[in-house]
């Protein structure tokens, strides 16, 4: 099982969407994480993150995502997920990062 | 099958990310014949999996060698150890999440204990570091 990144950025909302496909763990969080910064260097607007096909994320994956977070907080900007599974809602219960993310849906 | 005897499986596994995801379908496997619900399942396999990932991480970072995984299984609960030949470390040092200030690493093992029933983390210094853990099929007790 892989992981498969889908990214376009959206000029009316100016905000970057990005489909996760698969897992994501200490296997691919690389690739994940290279995706980020890359956007980031693009454009450094607010993610939204449609996990509708999402089927795991671990620890690894959620640094991945606090390290990209805490570069868009400096300009105010936010992750948001959408369609999240449920056990990685409970994942992102138990570590309180439900509280940093914007969670939707 | 004799319901009331311990069944193990032992697996020696590459110091290797990819197989991670191989651990998951082999433990997702296990779970499932023995009757764990998908709640369950999907605890007991971001757990190992975060077990996995430490010993990789933190383990000797030399691809050829390997960490093992005992699967020690009776009626009411899966025994899950994983064990490196790293450095060890100090258990204690781990802390909880902090959201005004979170960190990108350390959550493993803070996941783990959120999600098993019983978990045991045995550091010796120069002999490696297991994670024990504990799932029961029926309500955690």
């Amino acid at each position: 099982m892989s992981l498969m990144i889908n990214k376009n950025y959206d000029e009316v909302s100016k905000t970057w969407k990005i489909q996760l496909d698969g897992e994501v763990d200490i296997y691919t969080a690389g690739k994940l994480k290279e995706t980020f910064i890359k956007m980031l260097e693009e454009k450094k607007e607010s993610i939204k993150i449609d996990a509708g096909k999402l089927e795991y994320i671990d620890s690894t994956g959620l640094g991945v995502l606090i390290g990209v977070l805490k570069k868009l907080k400096e300009e105010n900007k936010n992750i948001i997920f959408l369609n999240i599974k449920p056990n990685i809602k409970k994942l992102l219960n138990i570590t309180g990062l439900d509280k940093i993310f914007i969670i939707e849906g | 099958m004799n319901n009331k005897s311990k069944d193990l499986i032992k697996l020696s596994v590459p110091n290797k990310p990819e197989y991670v995801g191989v651990i998951r379908l082999t433990v997702t496997g296990i779970a499932n014949r023995m009757g764990f619900d998908i709640e369950k399942m999907e605890d007991i396999k971001v757990a190992i999996s975060e077990a996995c990932t430490n010993a990789i991480t933190h383990g000797i970072c030399q691809e050829e060698n390997n960490f093992s995984i005992e699967f020690l299984s009776d009626e009411e609960k899966l025994v899950i150890s994983v064990s490196d030949n790293g450095k060890g470390c100090l258990s204690q040092n781990i802390k909880p999440p902090v959201l005004e200030d979170p960190r990108e690493g350390g959550l493993g093992v803070f996941i783990i204990r959120s999600l098993m029933d019983e978990v045991e983390i045995l550091s010796n210094n120069g002999k490696g570091t297991i994670i024990k853990m504990t799932k029961y099929v029926g309500d955690d007790i």
